[in-house]
């Protein structure tokens, strides 16, 4: 379109020109006609640069296709060759498998082309706009770290992420773009750095400084001075990777600019990702600055203003006063964590070792003076932080609060931890919020189980539990154990009788069914095979337990074939019982 | 006792004595083969018996345990102290089963006293799991240290009401438990010597003393003493500060002056046990060189008597010779001119292993050469690597080596029916990738797959107790100790010369094909060079488990039919569909049937001709 207009206006401007008649123009005045020519000189002038421009821009758009179909075309060959592959292997599962995965990670790099594309054609025509919705910097954090924490270890690379001094988690801001900036410039270090890099990542806040340029912000246009509603949120972001040259670092917030050299040739991207986070960033009035050298790293320094969001009126119910001991071997992680405790009016014990952890709990025990929770850290000096909890989790009992505060994500090491009786995660980087809430929360609900019964017992009425076993004394001990918490508690003398009454309650009656394994008439497997084969949704969902002394393998084997959910050793232990209680019945 | 617990240990000894290694004393091959029948079979119904004991007795009984007669807890205690006594374990397993059951009763009914004795005995037990990773760096055999010593840890703990405690028994446990703290293996030798000498300053503190007369003082101090000798273990002067070499040194001088005495009293050197130490300790003072520590090794292994079979004896045969390669393989420049001298050293070993008589120690010879097999040195001179672990599993793990030959001489012969259709399916080995010699290159094959199945379970070696005396079925915890043979056999096969293309077998036979599941986690299929003849090995050796009870003890029992559908069933999940494809073939599934037969047999000949 450009080239066209210019072409238009120059055609136009040549006629009016030519199609002046001699006669008059000697007879006009010569002042005028010089002044006609300089008009016309300037109009020149102005359409030649307009020319050039238009030319550089085509220029551009040609580099831009150029780079895009080359960009385009590498996944998406991959993909083709990927799929041609996974055709003409069509019965080895794993190798269709890993062509799969390959696909799917040619896929994402293809799509995140066609998303920075979009993005910077929005920035290009003004049509971008940020929303303003509440976030929790939190959460913001913890899923950054959920993205780039899985890069950075592909790449054996040390990921720190530091939380500095935070005034304030709940803002105001477009958290998605702002999830972008970050993840976009944590992203770069991870690839502009070789294997085995330390990056290094700071996250902190401070008021507003009184000459701080906000005059860009689309999103604090009605607020933009600084003042107690705002606050400035610093992010830092360094590496010791390839680094950028000079001449480099004047063109890095260009479209379409990326690192040259041997080192980057394998890296992907379209060069549009700085580019667009220099215009985010502008756009929400903050300010980014980066130095670098090359061969010794980079450093991106990025200030946003973002307003403070209506803060949460919500009491922590904390026991004030009362002891948390702290077992973390890493000595920053352990003073920001007491830091932390402190500041919520705890008294936080900070130990390293596993073995003076038990010394110390079990003298607690004894004195009857126990801490109101184990917060463990990372690592210990001398043994897994899981270890100790499987022990303290015997020496303390059931309802002993547990937390772990860890860089691990959640969903990987939730199955051993829950097993080796942590209650409750923090994730890491830590947030004061996060960390005081978690523990509230455990604590207060221990408080409120003992509270609620004088013994140490929840209210479960309501609740109906089937328990199926033939020993007169074991029926009397666990109906004692249950019945304590209010729930309903049927009892089956035998398999068979289990099964009848199943069939003939209401649909989603039993809660929770206890199934012991040796019985007459018909055994605890068999009870379990003819539930699960009944034609009712309810029969594939109640949670059953094994109850039985048998420990052998098989004997586990069999009851998860039969059906069951959960293996329960016998003796009856309350504590136990209790877990799974709480576990089931309290959704 | 009572007459089922009773009736239990008979069992397992008498398993023990029928799964040990025979001398053939002039039988015929088929007698042999008949007897080697007849003992199996024997003991699978003592198996199955056991089994049977401790479903309807035991089980039971921890079933109320809250409701036990204290003549029934202490019968249950005498029965747990025969399943492990010193030097002897028959069932580590169940021993450590009833402790934690007991100790679960102790802390149910806040019974201190209790508490303390059943954490030591568990402790106990804990110790002798945590033995059988000896010579790994793994974070799995991390674990049983860190769950021994949290048990000893908590009984100690109660050192600070010594005062309260007033029975001598359970003052005891607490000092012994202290002491125990710094058993097993720690990051640096200084935090294993700073626990020693706090427990040497608890132990020689009069008042504890004065307060307890009839405690063994001396001997909980001169144990103590041994432990911190045992540090020396750690034979990495780098990591030991002047300061843990003195204590060292110290303890090493009084358990040696105690022990020249006592042999000066009998006119007699003393053992090579405590002369070693005392050398040794020398070397880490910097008094002598390595070279002169290695010169006087050879100078006590030299005078050690091959008709020694005391654990002394043992000692200087096989433990001296396992110090002595392991300091070479740590100062490899020193090898060379001791190559003829190593080699001697190892038909030594193997001459007195062959000479040693069948007994209640031929299990501490087992642990001897477990040590050995550790810290084993190849040379051009010596025998293999390969060659020494085969010695081992014909000698202590019969049943593990007819089970590895079955899967040998099957997968063997599985492979000689796969090249007949497809010369190139093993193409994944770089080793033959690029043999245009048809013949040479099914020749390289064929040894692969026999050599790799042979060797794809040693890892066993290390839980032998597992495997060999196991008179029932394992519980949860020994079914995952003995997933870690996987992860060992391939830390032994892959750091030696001869055995090293064979790892990869033994690390992956037990993953899934779409790694769904199977383990270990550490094996990544897609990686691996081997991948088609770990596939194949991994069903062969499944189908020899599945359809042979006398090997693993997870009551898995199938015919052999039944196994090939049941893997047919597991095709593109646990199997390869290249290999399941083939197994359709009825012709194909008699042939490997046929070469389960033909490698039983070939494994009875061996174990026959060992037994000469």
């Amino acid at each position: 379109m450009a080239n066209t207009d210019n072409h238009q206006i120059q055609h136009n401007e040549h006629f009016s020109l030519t199609d002046q008649p001699l006669d008059q123009k000697a007879a006009g005045d010569l002042a005028a006609c010089q002044a006609q020519i300089r008009l016309l000189e300037q109009k020149n002038a102005a359409l030649e640069q307009a020319l050039q421009e238009a030319q550089e821009a085509n220029q551009a758009k040609s580099r831009f296709l150029s780079s895009m179909s080359h960009d385009i075309r590498t996944p998406m060959n991959a993909i083709m060759g990927m799929v041609s592959i996974a055709i003409s292997h069509i019965d080895e599962k794993a190798r269709v498998q890993d062509c799969l995965g390959k696909i799917q990670t040619a896929s994402s790099h293809l799509m995140s082309l066609v998303n920075d594309v979009l993005d910077m054609s929005r920035i290009d025509s003004g049509r971008i706009s940020l929303r303003e919705e509440m976030f929790s910097l939190a959460d913001l954090v913890h899923d950054i770290s959920v993205v780039v924490r899985p890069q950075a270890t592909q790449r054996n690379h040390t990921l720190q992420i530091e939380i500095g001094t935070i005034l304030q988690e709940h803002l105001i801001g477009d958290v998605l773009r702002l999830r972008q900036i970050l993840v976009n410039i944590i992203g770069n270090a991870v690839k502009y750095t070789p294997d085995g890099g330390n990056i290094f990542v700071c996250l902190s806040q401070c008021a507003v400084p009184a000459d701080f340029p906000m005059a860009n912000a689309d999103f604090l246009q009605g607020n933009a001075a600084p003042g107690p509603d705002t606050v400035l949120l610093e992010f830092q972001c360094s590496d010791n990777g390839i680094g950028m040259s000079e001449e480099f670092l004047k063109r890095i917030f260009e479209p379409f600019e990326r690192v040259h050299n041997a080192a980057t040739s394998k890296i992907e991207g379209t060069g549009l990702g700085m580019s667009i986070v220099k215009n985010l960033v502008d756009r929400m009035g903050g300010r980014i600055q980066v130095s670098s050298r090359e061969g010794n790293g980079s450093r991106f320094d990025i200030a946003i203003p973002l307003a403070i969001a209506p803060q949460d009126t919500r009491n922590l119910h904390l026991p004030t006063g009362q002891t948390v001991l702290v077992a973390e071997n890493q000595e920053p992680n352990a003073m920001q964590i007491c830091a932390m405790l402190q500041s919520g009016g705890l008294q936080p014990l900070h130990m390293q070792s596993g073995l003076d952890i038990v010394t110390w709990l079990t003298e607690a025990q004894y004195e009857k003076h126990m801490p109101c929770a184990l917060l463990l850290g990372q690592e210990l000096t001398d043994m897994s932080v899981l270890e100790l909890a499987r022990h303290i989790r015997q020496l303390a009992g059931l309802d002993f609060p547990i937390l772990l505060v860890s860089e691990a994500d959640w969903a990987q090491i939730e199955f051993q931890a829950s097993r080796a009786g942590v209650n409750a995660f923090v994730p890491c980087p830590l947030f004061q919020s996060r960390l005081l809430g978690t523990l509230a929360d455990l604590t207060s609900q221990r408080r409120q189980d003992i509270d609620s019964s004088g013994e140490e017992d929840a209210d479960y009425s309501g609740y109906h539990i089937l328990l199926v076993e033939d020993n007169e004394l074991n029926q009397e001990i666990a109906l004692e154990l249950l019945s304590v918490t209010g729930a309903t508690v049927q009892i089956a003398s035998d398999g068979a009788q289990a099964v009848e009454l199943f069939a003939s309650s209401p649909e989603d009656y039993f809660d929770l069914i206890f199934m012991d394994i040796q019985m007459p008439v018909m055994d605890g497997y068999e009870a379990t095979r003819q539930i699960r084969a009944m034609s009712r949704q309810d029969a594939r969902d109640v949670w059953i337990v094994a109850m039985t002394a048998n420990a052998f393998v098989e004997d586990i084997r069999l009851s998860q074939e039969a059906g069951m959910n959960e293996h329960f050793s016998k003796p009856l232990d309350p504590g136990h019982l209790r877990d799974i209680l709480h576990r089931q019945l309290r959704k | 006792m009572q007459p089922y617990q009773e009736e239990y240990l008979a069992n397992l000894n008498e398993i023990t004595l029928l799964t040990a290694r025979k001398k053939a004393d002039c039988q015929s091959f088929d007698a042999f083969m008949l007897e080697l029948a007849q003992n199996g079979a024997k003991a699978r119904r003592k198996t199955c018996r056991n089994n049977e004991l401790l479903r309807e007795m035991l089980f039971p009984m921890l079933d109320q345990l809250p409701q036990a007669t204290e003549a029934d807890l202490q019968d249950l205690q005498d029965f747990a102290g025969e399943l492990m006594t010193w030097g002897k374990e028959l069932d580590t397993g169940l021993f450590c089963q009833i402790h934690q059951a007991l100790l679960n009763l102790a802390r149910v009914s806040r019974n201190r006293n209790r508490m303390i004795r059943e954490l030591y005995w568990l402790g106990i037990g804990r110790n002798s799991l945590y033995n059988k990773t000896t010579g790994l760096e793994l974070p799995e055999a991390e674990k049983y240290t860190s769950q021994m010593r949290l048990c000893f840890a908590e009984a100690a703990a109660y050192l600070k009401y010594f005062d309260e405690i007033k029975d001598t028994d359970t003052r005891g446990y607490i000092l012994r438990s202290r002491a125990n703290m710094s058993l097993g293996s720690f990051k640096t030798a200084s935090e294993k010597i700073r626990l020693v000498k706090q427990t040497l300053q608890i132990l020689q503190d009069a008042d504890y003393q004065q307060k307890e007369p009839d405690l063994p003082w001396n001997r909980f101090v001169y144990m103590t003493h041994q432990q911190m000798a045992a540090s020396l273990s750690y034979s990495k002067e780098r990591v030991m500060s002047p300061e843990d070499i003195a204590d060292v040194m110290e303890s090493v001088y009084i358990v040696y002056s105690k022990q020249f005495q006592e042999a000066a009293a009998r006119g007699e050197q003393p053992p090579a046990r405590y002369a070693f130490p005392y050398n040794a300790i020398e070397y880490y003072c910097g008094l002598i060189t390595l070279d002169e520590l290695l010169t006087r090794l050879e100078h006590l292994m030299d005078q050690a008597d091959p008709t020694d079979f005391s654990t002394d004896g043992m000692y200087a045969m096989i433990s001296l010779p396992a110090f002595y390669c392991q300091y070479l393989q740590e100062y490899p420049d020193l090898i060379p001119r001791r190559t003829g001298y190593i080699a001697s050293l190892y038909d030594k070993i193997l001459d007195y292993m062959d000479a040693f008589p069948q007994n209640e120690k031929s299990e501490h010879l087992f642990l001897y050469m477990r040590q050995l097999s550790v810290t084993f040195l190849e040379t051009d001179d010596s025998l293999s690597y390969s060659t020494f672990l085969q010695t081992l599993l014909i000698r202590f793990a019969p049943e593990t080596y007819i089970h590895s030959r079955i899967v040998a001489v099957a997968a063997t012969a599985f492979c000689d029916m796969i090249l007949e259709e497809d010369p190139s399916f093993f193409d994944d080995m770089e080793e033959v990738r690029y043999i245009l010699d048809a013949s040479e290159k099914r020749h390289l094959i064929l040894q692969y797959a026999m050599e790799s199945g042979t060797l794809h379970d040693v890892g066993k070696l290390n839980f032998m107790n597992l495997y060999t005396q196991s008179g029932r079925q394992w519980f949860k915890e020994e079914y995952e100790m003995a997933q870690l043979h996987t992860t060992v056999g391939n830390s032994h096969l892959s750091s030696r010369f001869s055995t090293h293309p064979y790892a990869a077998v033994a690390h992956g036979h037990h993953t899934w094909y779409d790694a769904s599941r199977g383990y270990p986690e550490s094996y990544k299929r897609l990686e691996c060079p081997y991948r088609q003849m770990v596939d194949l090995i991994g069903l062969v050796d499944w189908l020899e488990n599945v359809t042979n009870t006398a090997q693993l003890r997870t009551g898995i029992d199938k015919t052999f039919d039944d196994a090939i559908a049941d893997a047919i069933a597991l095709e593109g999940k646990r199997f390869s569909p290249l290999l399941t494809t083939r197994l359709k073939d009825r012709q194909v599934a008699e042939r490997l049937r046929q070469a389960f037969e033909a490698g039983y047999q070939d494994a009875c000949r061996h174990l026959y001709e060992d037994a000469l």
